[in-house]
């Protein structure tokens, strides 16, 4: 299933207003590693459903989105929970490491 | 367990352009074909933004060029699974591999096709701004660079198209070097253009030791491999283009025979040390590294399979399941003993009441036979009934002695 696609609104609303446990994968269409590391967590999301939540923010769409966060470079895989960001993942990453991540986020 | 939905005549590790030109001709053939591949189809060749090179296409972009590979592969009844193998077994006749999503698959014959990934330095500050300033893909990151100092490493193909597509954004371009001023890898067309390129600047006989910065990169540390000498060279972004490995590490255990870098060594047939195992493409032993060299090793690699699922399978036709015991005769046409034994045996089993079926091999173009009955010297004969050796025949004898054996 396809991830949920972000905007800043709704970003605002999903990590910091409701403030569940989330990831959001910053990407874009042109990018070959996002091709990669986007189906691996449309895999994931299912396990995770209603614990954790996944989104999906295309920075071409939302440029101020990736601005505030100063990131540098597609993909990357921000964490949060109430709010707070918990740490990212850049570039290729697997689900060994995504689920690791998850895991360490939900503990703290 | 091996069922008819794990198994296959002919198993296909990766899918760049090696991978599915070998499942174009795997799936011509009509052999039962299945290509495993880990992410998204194309391999090298999909992250490539412009493909010049390829013969009869002057300009396609590399995802373009790979989806029309793909598309004829599947015209031709390939089938395909995404999924990363991560084990494998092939010291017997039906290969084994298995997957990360824990799944078996079974074949005749397996085409090593997995390629090579980028090298990392392995420098302090790589991988803890990788994200923030550290980049090994121009395409994704480049526009994030707009106005800002980019140091480039490497002086290959990559580094120096890439470097160049990366001067579209970036307000300087720094190239670091290994080699003496000029001298840079790539070829000369690029080479030209980086060195007039008035973005572009070159660091020479230099490496770099550390990325620098907290949050995100703020400069690199430069060595001069001549003098010593070490500087610090502020900067936004720094782009690895420091070479590729090869993707093998999953086959250490295997047996398959690789070089000290993970390359495999393969015949001009493809053939790995290993029967029925052959590696293609960016991962095995070879001068270019190119989609029409990828294309040709994978065309070579799923005929030679083609004719080794074909030998084995007449093989277990005329031999392990015939009615009648066989005799099985090793000879060399090279080799005169040999023929002149040849027909010696051939009179002499007619004149037998029961007589034999006799299967010639030629040592010369079957060495898996050969090897699976280890066979060292022509000519050689194996006695076999329902598949089974029964025993072996003493060659060195006149006729009488040879018919008494029998």
């Amino acid at each position: 299933m396809p991830l949920q696609q972000l905007n800043s609104n709704t970003f605002e609303e999903m990590i910091y207003d409701k403030g569940k446990p989330c990831l959001v994968i910053f990407s874009r269409k042109t990018c070959h590693v996002c091709k990669q590391v986007v189906p691996l967590l449309e895999e994931l999301q299912p396990k995770y459903e209603g614990v954790f939540g996944f989104y999906y923010v295309d920075i071409e769409e939302n440029a101020g989105l990736f601005q505030r966060f100063s990131l540098k470079g597609v993909p990357q895989i921000l964490y949060f929970n109430e709010g707070e960001f918990q740490g990212k993942h850049a570039g290729l990453v697997d689900e060994e490491k995504v689920e690791e991540k998850i895991a360490a986020v939900q503990e703290a | 367990m091996e069922d008819a939905n794990n198994s296959y005549d002919l198993i296909i590790i990766g899918g760049g352009p090696a991978g599915l030109s070998a499942a174009i001709y795997g799936g011509r053939a009509k052999l039962k074909t299945l290509l495993i591949n880990k992410g998204t189809l194309g391999g090298m060749a999909d992250t490539t933004r412009e493909i010049v090179n390829y013969p009869g296409t002057i300009k396609v972009s590399g995802p373009d060029l790979m989806g029309d590979f793909a598309k004829h592969a599947e015209s031709f009844g390939v089938e395909f699974l995404k999924d990363e193998v991560v084990g494998t077994d092939f010291a017997g006749e039906r290969k084994k591999v298995t997957t990360k999503k824990k799944k078996e698959f079974f074949a005749k014959a397996v085409i090593i096709a997995v390629g090579n990934e980028p090298r990392l330095l392995d420098i302090p500050g790589e991988k803890e701004l990788q994200g923030s300033g550290v980049a090994y893909c121009a395409t994704c990151d480049a526009e994030f660079f707009e106005g800002e100092d980019v140091v480039v490493i490497g002086s290959g193909d990559q580094a120096i198209e890439e470097g160049m597509y990366i001067a579209k954004f970036a307000r300087k371009v720094t190239v670091i070097v290994l080699h003496d001023e000029g001298i840079l890898d790539c070829n000369k067309v690029s080479a030209e253009g980086a060195l007039r390129h008035e973005k572009m600047e070159f660091v020479w006989n230099s490496t770099i030791e550390e990325v620098l910065g907290e949050e995100s990169v703020e400069g690199v540390k430069i060595r001069n491999i001549k003098t010593g000498e070490l500087t610090e060279f502020p900067c936004q972004g720094v782009f690895f283009f420091v070479g590729m490995i090869p993707s093998t590490q999953f086959l250490k255990a295997s047996r398959l025979e690789m070089d000290k870098r993970g390359y495999i060594p393969v015949s001009e047939q493809m053939e790995t040390n290993l029967e029925g195992v052959y590696a293609v493409g960016d991962n095995r032993s070879k001068y270019l590294r190119q989609v029409v060299t990828a294309a040709s090793d994978g065309a070579t690699a799923a005929v030679a399979a083609e004719r080794y699922i074909e030998e084995q399978d007449s093989f277990q036709l005329k031999v392990l399941q015939s009615e009648k015991k066989v005799l099985l005769l090793f000879f060399d046409a090279f080799n005169h003993e040999s023929l002149e034994f040849s027909t010696s045996l051939e009179e002499v089993n007619l004149e037998l009441p029961e007589s034999y079926k006799i299967v010639k091999i030629d040592m010369a173009t079957k060495k898996n036979l050969a090897h699976k009955y280890q066979i060292d010297k022509v000519p050689s004969v194996v006695l076999l009934e329902k598949g089974l050796e029964i025993k072996r025949l003493n060659c060195c004898t006149g006729k009488d002695k040879l018919k008494s054996q029998l």
